[in-house]
């Protein structure tokens, strides 16, 4: 466990260099921390097309290690592309992805025992239960299997999942497959956590528990990189924000840098995104309680 | 006829039986717009339908006149409603319009519902061809205008009966085939299907004799009193003036019809009005399965690291994961099956041995496919191409701890039931390296040509994907082959050159030469599978 020394020193310096708020000035030109290291994710010049459509059209993108940075975009934004791109599961066709300053396709040894990846649309090994799923992820990143187990089983309890630990993961609910995910994610302490719409289709209760534990993940310098279209969460939980749209970033900087004179994220988004004026149409004259049909 | 009474029963401003009629007509429509493959499969299956119904109605034609084509057409209206009945189970998600559940918000009451559920699933080309066989059936057995009129109406009564079951069963087992233990059996019914065609295949060898048609006459007997077969043997009894049999089988047959709409209407009402599963199961407690780290028991014995873990993992699937559990339970049970038949008809050879190996060996293809789109969790923890080798590896040993004592008892078996024991070494070796032979191309295939299994249903690939898994397992099956060849060729040449005293050694050969080989495709195929991740990643995500 070499390894684990080394990521504590890495978190220790970039949490020291987030001394700083998140509302410092002039961080559309980078992460504001020269000083401490790698960006947590650098993306230049990303390209996706699937058939005749593209789905990410030249993306650059940094993002500075130790923040809660939120990927915001409507439904088709490519949201989800990007995120598989940057993490190693979907090849671009072309552009750059470095993770902590390793290439991801070139040196995935390093990359993928740093991240956590909880993705969106894809399975887990359903047919095991929560706890032996757990079981499985851990010891096939190499921790040992008495380590795994400890984790595990705090992971379990600390997310709500212990009564549920020995059933199918086939028959768990939205929030609960959310919840095992993320504790598959988290079980080998990577220093990037990418999650891929952590909360919807998620109960309150549910929301609330995978909130406290990324909060108690990111508080110790670690990075968290989430999608999301529900702005006010984004608003709530993020000091780093980039909005995306129609394949390209449409704005990325710090929370208040973004949200610039609006009044909320939300309408900052939604001038972004050029969607503010299209008014709760007026044809709906007949709409209204009371009167029948 | 029945739209008429839909209209008297006024549910909503236009007549709920054309809205149901006109979405089955789009869901029909639909089927036609998507993908270039699935129309086509779409069309040819239509196609093959009506050619099928039109010959079958041909033949009952050409049949008039046979002495036992009445109980024939008794016979074939007695499986086309036992299709009926199985259908709904084997195929829930056929028809969309089935699931009763998709209309409990709506405000409708029973009676009009299924009325127009009923004339809504006369829409398609199962009742067509339903329709062509019975009234086929009824023309090969009727003779004078009494029985032709008795005909038409038993055409319409069985028409009804036969969709009415299907619907009925369906609402019926509409609870079971939306619970996840439901859909696993749905899965595991093409077994049924396989060993159902068996006994067709059987029966239709019997039949195919001279006079094989007089077999049938003591089954005859008996269906032609149960309904809705018995509305087919009016119409002969009313050809030969049997009036009052004919009457009585009209009759049973409508009872049944009558019989079969009431007890829909039950389970319908009971279904849209009491809470469903997802309410349920929200209360159930922790299923209680084994707990603990899983390092009890047998999964001790396995050994540490990712090889064991991984073992563990495609054990465990191959008990719980329906496709995985069909996939093996049809391996083992073919592979078996092979030397076994062949020793019943007496023209065995105790080289049929090799089936065991063959299918048991096809189990490594399409590794990755068998993972659906969870794959992702093996490919972020795939760094270096010895990663690689350390999946592959323990999924070729997972198949190996099954296939290896398997085939010894399949060779030792078919040794004994059909000899001779001379060749026993001999096989064994072969069969060994044959089964290491497409270990290694079951590898290389899994890098190279990986397909989706969709997890539900009876389909083994997914659309668009059927070239790929074709080309890998029948291509894969030669190159093994062309793999097991020196070995082959070794054994000729000692049985040519005439030295039989040392056959034996063709085992030890056997096992070396299995593991060499397929030690051989695991390093070729790791390297290419650490390279070709998202690109096996998304190949695989398609189900």
């Amino acid at each position: 466990m070499a390894d684990d020394g080394e990521q504590i020193d890495e978190r220790a310096g970039s949490a020291g260099a987030e001394a700083g708020p998140a509302a410092a000035p002039g961080g559309s030109a980078g992460p504001d921390s020269g000083t401490a290291g790698p960006p947590a994710v650098r993306v230049q010049g990303l390209w996706k097309k699937f058939g005749e459509q593209v789905a990410v059209s030249g993306i650059d993108l940094t993002l500075p290690a130790g923040r809660f940075i939120g990927l915001v975009g409507p439904n088709g934004a490519g949201k989800t592309t990007t995120l598989s791109m940057v993490t190693g599961l979907l090849r671009p066709d072309a552009g750059l992805v470095e993770i902590g300053g390793h290439d991801v396709w070139r040196d995935p040894v390093a990359v993928k025992s740093r991240i956590g990846v909880l993705p969106e649309g894809l399975r887990l090994f359903e047919r095991l239960s929560g706890r032996e799923l757990l079981g499985y992820i851990g010891r096939l990143r190499g921790l040992p299997g008495d380590e795994v187990d400890k984790r595990a089983g705090q992971l379990l309890d600390v997310l709500d999942l212990s009564g549920s630990q020995n059933k199918l993961v086939v028959d768990y609910s939205t929030g609960m497959r959310k919840k095992i995910g993320l504790a598959a994610a988290l079980l080998h302490n990577p220093e990037i956590l990418f999650l891929d719409e952590p909360f919807e289709g998620v109960d309150p209760v549910s929301a609330q528990t995978i909130r406290g534990v990324l909060e108690r993940y990111t508080a110790s310098g670690a990075t968290v990189i989430f999608s999301s279209h529900v702005m006010e969460l984004v608003e709530s939980l993020c000091d780093w924000v980039a909005v995306i749209a129609a394949g390209r970033i449409r704005a990325d900087g710090p929370l208040a840098q973004v949200r610039g004179t609006a009044p909320s994220l939300q309408d900052a988004f939604l001038e972004l995104v050029g969607a503010s004026d299209r008014g709760a149409g007026r044809e709906l004259d007949w709409l209204g309680g009371g009167g029948a049909r | 006829m029945s739209t008429g009474s839909a209209a008297a029963h006024p549910a909503a401003a236009p007549s709920l039986t054309s809205v149901f009629v006109r979405l089955k007509l789009s869901l029909l429509r639909n089927g036609l717009r998507q993908s270039t493959g699935r129309t086509v499969a779409y069309v040819a299956s239509i196609a093959v339908g009506l050619v099928f119904a039109a010959g079958a109605v041909l033949g009952l034609i050409a049949l008039r006149g046979n002495a036992h084509v009445g109980a024939l057409v008794v016979l074939l209206t007695g499986i086309l409603t036992l299709g009926w009945a199985v259908m709904p189970l084997f195929f829930p998600a056929g028809d969309e319009t089935l699931d009763p559940t998709r209309l409990v918000m709506l405000p409708l009451r029973p009676r009009p519902l299924i009325v127009s559920l009923l004339v809504a699933s006369l829409v398609g080309i199962g009742p067509v061809v339903t329709f062509a066989l019975v009234a086929g059936s009824v023309i090969a057995v009727a003779e004078g205008p009494v029985a032709a009129a008795v005909g038409v109406l038993a055409v319409v009564l069985v028409v009804l009966v036969c969709v009415s079951l299907a619907r009925a069963v369906a609402t019926a087992s509409v609870r079971l085939l939306t619970s996840r233990r439901g859909r696993d059996l749905a899965v595991l019914s093409g077994l049924f299907i396989a060993i159902g065609a068996q006994g067709v295949n059987i029966a239709a060898q019997k039949l195919g004799r001279p006079d094989g048609l007089s077999v049938l006459e003591p089954l005859g007997d008996v269906l032609r009193w149960v309904p809705p077969a018995s509305a087919i043997s009016a119409v002969d009894d009313a050809g030969h003036g049997a009036y009052g049999r004919a009457a009585v089988g009209l009759s049973l047959t409508a009872v049944v019809l009558v019989l079969l709409l009431w007890w829909w209407q039950r389970t319908l009402t009971a279904l849209m009005t009491s809470p469903d599963s997802s309410t349920l199961q929200a209360v159930e407690k922790d299923s209680g399965r084994q707990s603990g780290s899983g390092d009890r028991g047998p999964a001790r014995l396995l050994p540490g690291g990712r090889t064991g873990t991984v073992m563990l993992r495609t054990l465990r699937y191959a008990w719980r994961d329906p496709k995985s559990k069909m996939s093996w339970a049809t391996a083992l049970g073919v592979g078996l099956l092979v030397p076994v038949v062949s020793s019943v008809q007496g023209n065995g050879s105790i080289y049929t041995a090799f089936s065991a190996s063959a299918l048991l060996g096809l189990q490594m293809y399409n590794q990755f496919g068998q993972d659906t789109s969870a794959f992702w969790m093996v490919a972020s923890t795939i760094s270096t191409p010895r990663d690689a080798y350390q999946e592959l590896r323990a999924r070729a040993l997972t198949l190996a701890l099954v296939a290896v004592p398997y085939v010894t008892l399949v060779v030792i078996g078919t040794a004994a039931l059909i000899g001779p024991w001379s060749s026993f070494l001999e096989v064994y070796g072969l069969s060994l390296a044959l089964l290491g032979a497409l270990l290694a191309t079951g590898a290389l295939s899994s890098a190279l040509f990986p397909y989706s299994i969709p997890s539900e249903g009876n389909k083994n690939v997914a659309p668009g994907q059927g070239a790929i898994a074709w080309f890998s397992l029948f291509g894969g099956l030669l190159i093994g082959a062309g793999l097991s060849l020196p070995l082959l060729a070794l054994t000729i040449w000692l049985h040519v050159a005439g030295l039989h005293g040392l056959l034996w050694v063709l085992l030890p050969v056997g096992v070396v030469y299995g593991a060499g080989v397929a030690e051989l495709g695991l390093r070729v195929a790791a390297p290419r599978v650490a390279r070709r991740l998202p690109e096996i990643l998304t190949a695989v995500s398609k189900g």
